[in-house]
């Protein structure tokens, strides 16, 4: 597999804040991936600093084996799609698709046209008369007809209707296998993308505290729900990811269990069920910091 | 069907610059269009206030009455207009052509081509605006609107550069000034703005402590239109140069 971004413990100070701190990853080319955390957490400033549009405090980035920063050559094959992208005063959404082709060499023109239809999107109407999920709509499309080998999506679907995001998924998923490429998307609505990403990095308080393959996230947690005396038992000498329970009852949620543990907890009485990636990571990203140093 | 979607390494730099060029054009009725039909109306407006001076004089002052009408500076306008469409362009389409993923390098040649281009753009109207203005004697009133007072050159040629140098100016005035926005936001104009007027005030001091209000007068005069036009290019220059070296470490924020 060929690394198409190599970050090395970089760092983004504002003031005495560190955005991004001392994060290292790199991503694999024709994937998608999803970089998930809360607000704040540091995803648009990591972006932003992978396309070349910040400056690093400290630490190395290289996008296709060179450092994206006023690099022509790097940003041609990138496609940056940000939810608060401004646009020149008095463009309509025509404008933005007679250029954007200037600007993407794999764009495609007829592709384009078809997610407008898909999108009701009024190509005639200024971009500052368009409602939010409109303006989204804007950047989905821009961010898909473009092609670019790396593609970034910081929160695509602000204000988009379900109808709309579920478009956007389908849309993802059909070009992504017919044009591989490599898709980071950003997002708070985990699950419902959850199905759409190869791997996740979960950034929060600036550090990467999950870096890892969707697949192997969805089966590396358990919840064990039963009576409290057969659930303490059985989580007994095991992490504990998150506990709650009402009266009698206990929901414990642990990590990954093997097929004779499954047994085990069946044996007694427990009840095992799947943790939701959104789940895993609400779990994970609420624990104090010193917990997700030891799992992360 | 799958195809790869390969990286390309496409097109020339001269090539994105100029891109960057049709993407400000892109939308060209709010700065190529739109500008014309304002001046037209202020032209329009003039013409009117000329007639009705002239109808209400008499034949005796009517050369008094045209002295009057050298100067009022209605044409102004379309200077301040284009500062203002500088300002724009690298407030709005600057951060717009990071999303593009045009090097900021890139974004501010291709600018400064537009820029350029219409400077000789307008410069072009303004001229020949002046022409007809001059060839009809003010429009057949002695009005002034577009060949006035001062700024008026014998040669055309001249007087197309001497709009063309005032047009760069205003236009790359805006783009450093706006430049200092996009890179400090809200301090960086307090701190420029405060700089400006203690800059003017402190040299319309000097001049008033040393008495030389008088030379400064005469070095307007000496020079005429054309010599200070050609002077504003020392400005202009220091402007890009600022603006260039403001927006290569500018970030584009929310």
């Amino acid at each position: 597999m060929t690394a198409v971004v190599e970050v090395d413990g970089l760092t983004k100070t504002f003031g005495t804040l560190n955005a991004v701190d001392n994060v290292s990853f790199t991503v694999e080319e024709n994937k998608i991936y999803g970089l998930l955390g809360r607000n704040g957490a540091g995803k648009t400033t990591l972006m932003q600093l992978l396309t070349g549009q910040d400056f690093a405090t400290r630490g190395g980035i290289k996008v296709f084996g060179e450092t994206p920063v006023e690099n022509a050559k790097v940003l041609q094959n990138v496609c940056f799609i940000k939810e608060s992208q401004k646009y020149p005063d008095d463009f309509k959404v025509k404008h933005v698709l007679t250029s954007a082709p200037w600007f993407f060499r794999n764009w495609d023109r007829e592709y384009a046209d078809r997610l407008v239809d898909d999108f009701r999107l009024p190509t005639n109407r200024r971009i500052k008369k368009l409602s939010r999920g409109q303006l989204s709509a804007v950047g989905v499309i821009v961010g898909l007809a473009s092609r670019a080998p790396l593609t970034f999506f910081d929160e695509p679907y602000l204000g988009l209707d379900a109808v709309a995001r579920q478009i956007f998924y389908d849309r993802l998923l059909e070009d992504y296998a017919e044009h591989p490429r490599t898709v980071i998307l950003s997002t708070h609505l985990i699950d419902e993308v959850s199905n759409l990403l190869e791997h996740v990095l979960v950034i929060d308080e600036g550090r990467i505290i999950i870096d890892d393959d969707a697949e192997d996230l969805r089966g590396s947690a358990t919840t064990v729900v039963g009576t409290r005396g057969a659930v303490d038992a059985f989580v007994e000498r095991r992490e504990v990811l998150h506990r709650e329970g009402i009266g009698g009852l206990a929901s414990v949620t642990i990590g990954a269990l093997s097929g004779a543990e499954r047994q085990h907890a069946s044996d007694a009485g427990l009840e095992l069920s799947p943790v939701s990636l959104q789940q895993l990571i609400v779990r994970k990203t609420n624990t104090s910091s010193t917990e997700f140093e030891q799992s992360a | 069907m799958t195809t790869t979607t390969q990286t390309r390494n496409s097109g020339g730099e001269l090539q994105r610059v100029l891109n960057v060029t049709r993407l400000h054009l892109t939308n060209k009725f709010p700065i190529m269009v739109l500008p014309l039909l304002i001046l037209g109306f202020i032209f329009l407006v003039n013409l009117m206030i000329w007639w009705l001076v002239f109808s209400a004089v008499g034949p005796a002052d009517t050369a008094d009455a045209s002295q009057g009408m050298q100067f009022s500076g209605a044409s102004t306008f379309i200077f301040v207009y284009m500062l203002v469409v500088a300002v724009q362009a690298v407030n709005l389409t600057f951060p717009f052509a990071l999303g593009y993923s045009v090097t900021r390098r890139d974004f501010y040649l291709g600018t400064s081509v537009t820029f350029v281009l219409l400077s000789i753009y307008y410069a072009a109207v303004m001229t020949i605006m002046a022409s007809i203005e001059r060839a009809t004697d003010g429009w057949g009133f002695g009005g002034g609107m577009f060949d006035v007072i001062y700024f008026r050159t014998e040669n055309m040629l001249l007087q197309f550069v001497l709009f063309l140098l005032v047009f760069l100016f205003f236009f790359f005035v805006g783009a450093a000034t706006s430049s200092v926005y996009v890179r400090w936001r809200a301090n960086g104009m307090y701190v420029f703005f405060a700089s400006l007027t203690v800059i003017v005030v402190g040299l319309a001091a000097l001049a008033t402590a040393t008495e030389s209000w008088g030379p400064v007068g005469e070095w307007f005069v000496t020079n005429g239109a054309i010599g200070v036009a050609l002077w504003s290019l020392v400005l202009t220059a220091l402007a890009a140069v600022t603006g260039f070296v403001l927006l290569r470490k500018a970030t584009p924020k929310n």
